[in-house]
Formats: C-alpha cells, sequence, structure tokens
C-alpha cells in the first residue's frame, strides 16, 4: 500500500509542535515508520550532551532484531558518525545525505580517493553490526544532532526514492524539534537560575540588616520562614495566596522587611532600654525608607507593599499611613503577625522573651485590633498542630 | 563451534547479543540470571561467558565468584552499566578473574572485537572464515 507521505509529515510536524518532550516523539516517529513503512526494525542515535558521543535511545523492531535502548552508542570517531560529520559531503553518496547500504556498496568498487573509500568501507562496516541498511542523519545547522538507521524493509525491496526523501525530511524536523525542546529547557533553566540569583541576592541584603542590628540574629530567616508556613496554610482557604506570584512576592517582602532599618542609626537600633518619643517616631520611619530604597526595582511589585505596610495595624492604628482592615494588603498582613511572634518570642537585652503560648495568647488577644482575623486564627492553628 | 554463554536479565539484550553473535557463526546459548547461568555452566560447558554485572537475583560479580568455583579455567567478560572507574566492580572482577570489561552503552565493534579475540585465542573453536 502507499503511503501519502506528505499527509504523515505534516501529522507528524503537528505532533512536535504539540509534544515539548523530544523522547515521546522520537518513539512515535519511530513506531510510525516500523509501522507505515513495514521495515524490520527503526533506530534513532541521539548526541549526548557532552556531545562527544551518540546513544542508541529508541529501537523498534522484531526481536533479535531491535537493540535495546542504551545499550549501544557511537563515540564521534565511529566510522559512521564521521562519515556524516566530515561529510555533509554528498559527493560521497549518490543521493543528498543519506547513506544507503546498497548503493553505497557499489561506490566503494568505483575510482575514489582512498581515504574516503577507507571511512566508507568502515562506515559500510558500521551498518553490518548494527543490521542497517539506511542512514538517514539528523542536522541542525551544521551539527549532527543524531541519525535514523533502519533495517530491511519486510517485503525485501529497496528503499525508494520518495521513502529516502521522506525520512530525511523528517528527520530534519526532528532534529529541529528536538533542539527546539533544548533550548527551551535551557531556558526554563536560565530564568531558575536567575530567580536563584535574586533571591540569594535578596537573603544577601537581608543579611545586612541584620549585621547592623544587634539584636535581630536570625530574624529575618525565621520570619521568611513563618510567613510562608502562614501562606501556605492561608492557600487552602484563599484564592490570592494560591499564586505561585503572592509566594515569591512573600518571600522577598519577608526577607527585606526591615531593610528600612539601614537608614536609622545604630544608637536607636541598638538601645538598651526603651525609646524616646523622637527615636520612636524615627524608628517608625523604617517601613517608608525601605520603600524607597526598593522603589526603583519594578520587578518587586507587590514585594513592595509587603516592606510599606508590615506595621499597618489591623484597626487603623498603625503606621506609615494608618490604613485599617482590608486596605492593608494580605501580604503585609502575614508579615505583621511573623514578625511580631519572632519578636515576642525573642530574648532581649532588657526583656526576657516570650514562650510561644504567651505570644500566641497575645495574638489571639490582638486579633481584629493589631492583626488581621484571618491570619492570627492560622497561626494559631500552626501553633495548636505544632508546626511553630 | 565456539560456544558463548550470554548472561543478562534483560530479554532484549539477550535475544539482540545471541543474534549478534549468531551472525558470525558462534553457537550462543543464554540464560536470564545467574542461577540458571551456573546450571548451564554444567550442561552447556560454554567456551566463554558475556555475563551481566547488574542483574536481579544474583549479581554478575556474585555469579562470577560461583563460576570461579566450580570451574577456575572458566573464561569471563564482564558487562556492566557502570564505567569501570565509577566503582571498584572492575577490581572485584579483575581479581575474581574476569578476561575483561565492557560498559554499556557500548560500541558494537568493541564488543564485537573483545568477544571475537577471546574466542580466537582458544584453539580451533572457530570456524575458519569463508
Amino acid at each position: 500500500m502507499a503511503i501519502d507521505y506528505k499527509k504523515e509529515l505534516e501529522s507528524a510536524a503537528k505532533n512536535m509542535i504539540m509534544i515539548h518532550e523530544p523522547d515521546l516523539l522520537i518513539k512515535m516517529i519511530v513506531r510510525t515508520i516500523v509501522q507505515k513503512v513495514r521495515v524490520s526494525h527503526a533506530a534513532i542515535l541521539l548526541q549526548q550532551k557532552e556531545k562527544n558521543s551518540y546513544l542508541l535511545t529508541v529501537s523498534r523492531g522484531r526481536s533479535g532484531v531491535r537493540i535495546p535502548p542504551a545499550f549501544a552508542r557511537m563515540d564521534k570517531d565511529n566510522p559512521l558518525i564521521r562519515i556524516f560529520l566530515e561529510g555533509r559531503n554528498k559527493k560521497l553518496f549518490n543521493n543528498d545525505g543519506v547513506l544507503v547500504y546498497g548503493e553505497a556498496q557499489k561506490l566503494l568498487k568505483k575510482k575514489i580517493p582512498a581515504d574516503k573509500k577507507e571511512l566508507l568501507r568502515q562506515a559500510l562496516y558500521q551498518m553490518e553490526l548494527f543490521g542497517t541498511v539506511a542512514c538517514i542523519p539528523s542536522y541542525y545547522s551544521q551539527e549532527l544532532l543524531g541519525m535514523l538507521l533502519l533495517g530491511d524493509k519486510n517485503d525485501g525491496k529497496r528503499f525508494l526514492r520518495g521513502e529516502l526523501d521522506f525520512f530525511l525530511a523528517l528527520s530534519s524536523d526532528v532534529a529541529m524539534a528536538i533542539r527546539n525542546a533544548q533550548l527551551f529547557r535551557e531556558l526554563a533553566y536560565e530564568i531558575d537560575r536567575k530567580n536563584r540569583l535574586f533571591i540569594h541576592t535578596t537573603i544577601a541584603l537581608a543579611a545586612a540588616i541584620e549585621a547592623k542590628d544587634n539584636y535581630t540574629h536570625g530574624h529575618i530567616g525565621r520570619v521568611t520562614a513563618l510567613s510562608l508556613e502562614i501562606a501556605r496554610k492561608l492557600a487552602l482557604r484563599n484564592k490570592l495566596a494560591q499564586e505561585e506570584k503572592f509566594m515569591h512576592f512573600l518571600q522577598i517582602a519577608s526577607l527585606l522587611h526591615d531593610i528600612g532599618k539601614i537608614g536609622i542609626p545604630e544608637s536607636i537600633l541598638n538601645k538598651e532600654g526603651s525609646l524616646s518619643d523622637d527615636e520612636r517616631k524615627k524608628m517608625q520611619e523604617h517601613p517608608m525608607i525601605g520603600t524607597m530604597i526598593l522603589q526603583p526595582i519594578q520587578e518587586l511589585e507587590d514585594a513592595l507593599l509587603g516592606v510599606r505596610y508590615h506595621h499597618e495595624r489591623y484597626d487603623g492604628q498603625g503606621y506609615p499611613e494608618g490604613l485599617k482592615g482590608e486596605q492593608i494588603p494580605l501580604i503585609a498582613s502575614i508579615i505583621a503577625v511573623a514578625d511580631s511572634f519572632d519578636a515576642m518570642t525573642t530574648d532581649r537585652p532588657y526583656h526576657k522573651g516570650f514562650t510561644k503560648e504567651e505570644a500566641i495568647d497575645e495574638i489571639r488577644r490582638s486579633s481584629g485590633t493589631q492583626f488581621n482575623p484571618q491570619i492570627a486564627a492560622i497561626i494559631i492553628e500552626l501553633f495548636q498542630e505544632g508546626k511553630i | 563451534m565456539a560456544k558463548l554463554l550470554i548472561v543478562d536479565d534483560e530479554n532484549d539484550v539477550r535475544e539482540f547479543a545471541a543474534n549478534f553473535f549468531r551472525r558470525r557463526k558462534v553457537d550462543v546459548v543464554t540464560a536470564a540470571n545467574g542461577e540458571e547461568a551456573l546450571n548451564m555452566l554444567d550442561t552447556q560447558k560454554p567456551h566463554l561467558i558475556l555475563l551481566d554485572v547488574m542483574m536481579s537475583g544474583i549479581d554478575g560479580v556474585e555469579t562470577l565468584r560461583r563460576m570461579r568455583t566450580k570451574n577456575k579455567d572458566v573464561r569471563v567478560i564482564m558487562v556492566t552499566g557502570r564505567k569501570p572507574e565509577e566503582n571498584n566492580t572492575f577490581k572485584l572482577c579483575s581479581e575474581l578473574g574476569a578476561l575483561n570489561y565492557i560498559h554499556k552503552p557500548l560500541e558494537l565493534d568493541e564488543l564485537e572485537q573483545v568477544v571475537m579475540t577471546e574466542l580466537k585465542s582458544i584453539n580451533g573453536v572457530l570456524e575458519p572464515k569463508t
């Protein structure tokens, strides 16, 4: 039965767009070839990441003829690889880039340069080893990404020109799909790397604040961990907290919530005993100083709200703006609770820290006045569950 | 005729390797695990054994050890998924008298060469090339 190659090619191309996983795609293609073209077996060799060898990844066909996946490899000095690497030398083959055993053997009898003849002889020997009668290379720009190996046709006939053209087109599309998938993965990795760089830079910045403030050792790390813990529980009942972005900004805001303390004199920050009214006023500037420092970084978006409003109170008696109730961004309400809990439970030179029970009692008492009741309820639950 | 015993717990590997060497005029028998291989040592008396290291049940190294206890002249080539430098299996197998060591994924001509060279070194078991 004749195959509508154009149709097959179109359907293969369609699949390639839909599939980001090249492994799956390759398996599908090899299966299609074995079924539609009816060859004894088909296999694909793919260039490995280190680029010095090609691994036989997929093989289909009769038992005994198909080569188990990951069983065989070809190093880049393998003659069959070399002939395609150095090759792209179309004159070696009497067609455009496909190596067909029968035709190539005839070439051996013709007058061609001795070194090429030797390479071709060795390459044909490799084909024998793999039980392959046709090799179709897959190039992406100048790089050999892989190779399709085909066994005999089941009807014993030679491959037709149209069939070989079909395989060539298919294999160059496959190369494209593989390369796209690789680029896609690299991009994802790069984004991930940039994100980690950003978080680590933020942590370094947070450490700079801690270095200045004698009393807050470890505070930022604990507040961040607790804020995220609260948000994870909140996500079960609040849509906003379910967003990945929300968690990201919450992490950043928790790390940076006290960055404005950089602008507060150390004499105030590290003062033992209570602050005078002027000193307290100065101290209360830190959320706005932090906001001003971070404002130019557009990418911080909602994280800025956490820095700016983490000292607002639910009853509107907080600072810097006296926002009330739901006017206070959720991100800031979470940090406010986590920040207070940690401050209360930490020993200071002039007062011993509360126990966790005492701090939780205090949060319960101040729920709806100082704290957003929804968030207060969550930290109480976390405590009752023994998670903090 | 040279007789080769292929021991591997993967069916596809056994089938492919068996077919590969049969095409080279080698009499091939196969075993799917260490115990089967140990039994075949007596019943089949292979000239050479291709033994996979990573097998469920008795692994290749233990199979090799028991084979050597049964017959100290047994000729074995080890095949493994790990590179020799990655563990001490290579050293262990050498001490147990393995002739050679191939790691998967392998180059088929290397497989052919290692096995055929060993078979050639045994007098008269290979049929002359026609």
